[in-house]
């Protein structure tokens, strides 16, 4: 496909006008570890600066086309987390919550673990079946 | 808006689960009653706006064709839980601007065709993927508000209390039974600390509401209530903190609307705002500008919002009680006000109520507090 615009509009598919594949999920790693640390895998643009997880394509604030893979992580702080009892969606309980890291950047993220409360320290943790917060080892 | 627009029928069916109805099974009674109370029939009307969000498609016109409506623009808006104040707010614009003197505004949803359980919302988005439901949402925020607040379960409890209180006077209402602090937090957790009896139910109805141009209203003699604000608005999305205890959306919605009528919300008798989980109601307190900010427990401690209050939020028993079924709400609220303002409201009327404002939003989708929000002004005329 073309990559910019050299003749009329109407005669010229270009690459930016190829759709998102933003539901290929199963292609994408959400997760990379580092040194033993999960980090969480999302983008940020080079000129804005503004930080997504998931990763996407587009700046949603300045649609810049140069969000840049960029991880987060391990450390994060529990803003607000619910044991959900009841859901269309799968199996129950489980227990949500929104994350937010050091940069600013807010996830949903799943939380394991006992005596959660609002801004506590927690760190992302993974195994074969997805990733996770959970209390920091020193949180108290 | 440029001219006045004013509500001079509005008509809903009591909401509960109506398996056995379809969309023009619940619907077609509501407009019915709405033209009653008009004084209209369907031949003078000449525009449609149907709100839904589970309809599907041509919901509006496999409503009207029941009734003889035709030939006319009909439009159907989804805007999840404000669909139909959002259809409510495009006919309005179509009477102010002058496209129509008889503008029909039509909520419906029917929630039992799902079975029970949480909504379903839309899979594309990627928090619902990962198992956002809505009563997790809401229950993140009442987490938050007692971390932030000091509070316990219990203050949630007493907007449910309340509701089901205001609710048993309410005939149109799907729960009519009172319940108790102790029932509440006692009832089985959904999302926790939200219990059963803190989540709005799962249900059917439809609303309906005639909106006529000042030339049309003088021709009819009709009383009802004029339009004074009509606010509409989308949620701004960030990927960073979001202060889940401050929805921007519905701060920025009240103020414009409070702006557009010349009014303040202590000018208002009475307020049907969208508490579709006990802690909506005490935020939208403080979103709405019923009180300063961190003032809600207090607010609802004191009784200044319930009857012998400052104002009475939610007579009708609001989302809690009445029932919510999605779509329908924005206009059941609407109707819910007119009957007040109209001295038409019963057992449960607000003494001499002249205005009132209703508040709906919608949506759960990732990075905003809301998808949409609509918030009407509306004042008695004679």
């Amino acid at each position: 496909m073309e990559t910019r615009h050299d003749g009329p509009a109407g005669d010229a598919v270009t690459d930016a006008l190829a759709p998102i594949g933003d539901l290929a999920t199963g292609e994408r790693a959400e997760i990379a570890l580092r040194d033993g640390a999960v980090m969480l895998l999302g983008a940020r643009s080079a000129s804005s600066g503004v930080e997504a997880f998931p990763a996407r394509a587009i700046c949603p604030e300045t649609v810049a086309r140069d969000m840049a893979p960029a991880e987060f992580g391990p450390d994060a702080v529990l803003y607000a987390f619910s044991t959900v009892h009841v859901s269309a969606s799968r199996e129950v309980p489980y227990t949500l919550g929104y994350v937010d890291f050091p940069s600013g950047l807010r996830a949903l993220a799943h939380v394991r673990g006992e005596g959660l409360r609002c801004d506590m320290p927690v760190t992302l943790r993974a195994d074969e079946g997805g990733w996770w917060v959970e209390p920091a080892a020193d949180a108290s | 808006m440029s001219g006045s627009v004013t509500i001079v029928g509005v008509g809903m069916i009591p909401m509960g689960r109506h398996k056995a109805s379809s969309y023009p099974g619940l619907a077609v009674p509501a407009v019915l009653e709405a033209l009653r109370m008009a004084g209209l029939s369907p031949r003078d009307v000449q525009a449609v706006t149907c709100g839904h969000a589970f309809g599907g498609m041509l919901t509006g016109q496999r409503i009207v064709k029941e009734v003889g409506i035709g030939g006319v623009p009909v439009l159907n808006v989804d805007n999840a839980c404000s669909g139909g104040a959002s259809a409510l707010h495009l006919a309005a614009r179509d009477v102010a601007e002058g496209r129509a003197d008889v503008a029909l505004a039509i909520g419906v949803d029917k929630l039992t065709q799902f079975g029970g359980g949480t909504l379903p919302l839309v899979e594309e988005d990627p928090e619902v993927r990962a198992g956002m439901v809505m009563p997790a949402l809401y229950a993140m925020r009442a987490r938050r508000y007692m971390h932030e607040r000091g509070e316990t379960p219990d203050l949630l409890a007493r907007v449910s209390v309340k509701a089901r209180r205001h609710g048993a006077a309410n005939p149109f209402a799907q729960f009519r039974k009172e319940t108790t602090v102790e029932e509440v937090l006692a009832a089985r957790p959904i999302a926790d600390p939200l219990t059963l009896l803190q989540c709005c139910p799962t249900g059917d109805g439809a609303a309906a509401a005639i909106l006529v141009s000042e030339r049309r209203r003088r021709a009819l003699g009709a009383k009802g209530a004029a339009i004074r604000a009509s606010v509409l608005h989308s949620g701004r999305a960030t990927t960073g903190f979001r202060d889940m205890l401050t929805p921007e959306i519905t701060e920025r919605s009240a103020a414009e609307a409070f702006e557009a009528a010349g009014l303040g919300p202590r000018d208002l008798d009475l307020i049907e705002l969208h508490d579709a989980f006990t802690i909506a109601e005490l935020i939208y307190y403080e979103a709405l500008g019923l009180c300063g900010r961190g003032g809600s427990a207090g607010l609802l401690r004191d009784g200044a919002t319930t009857y012998g209050g400052r104002f009475v939020v939610n007579p009708s028993g609001g989302l809690l009680a009445k029932g919510h079924p999605v779509g329908a709400s924005g206009v059941a609220q609407v109707v819910e006000a007119v009957w007040h303002l109209t001295g038409q409201a019963g057992r449960r009327q607000v003494p001499g109520a002249r205005r009132a404002l209703t508040h709906v939003t919608g949506g759960g989708i990732s990075g905003m507090d809301h998808g949409a929000c609509t918030v009407h002004v509306l004042e008695a005329v004679a």
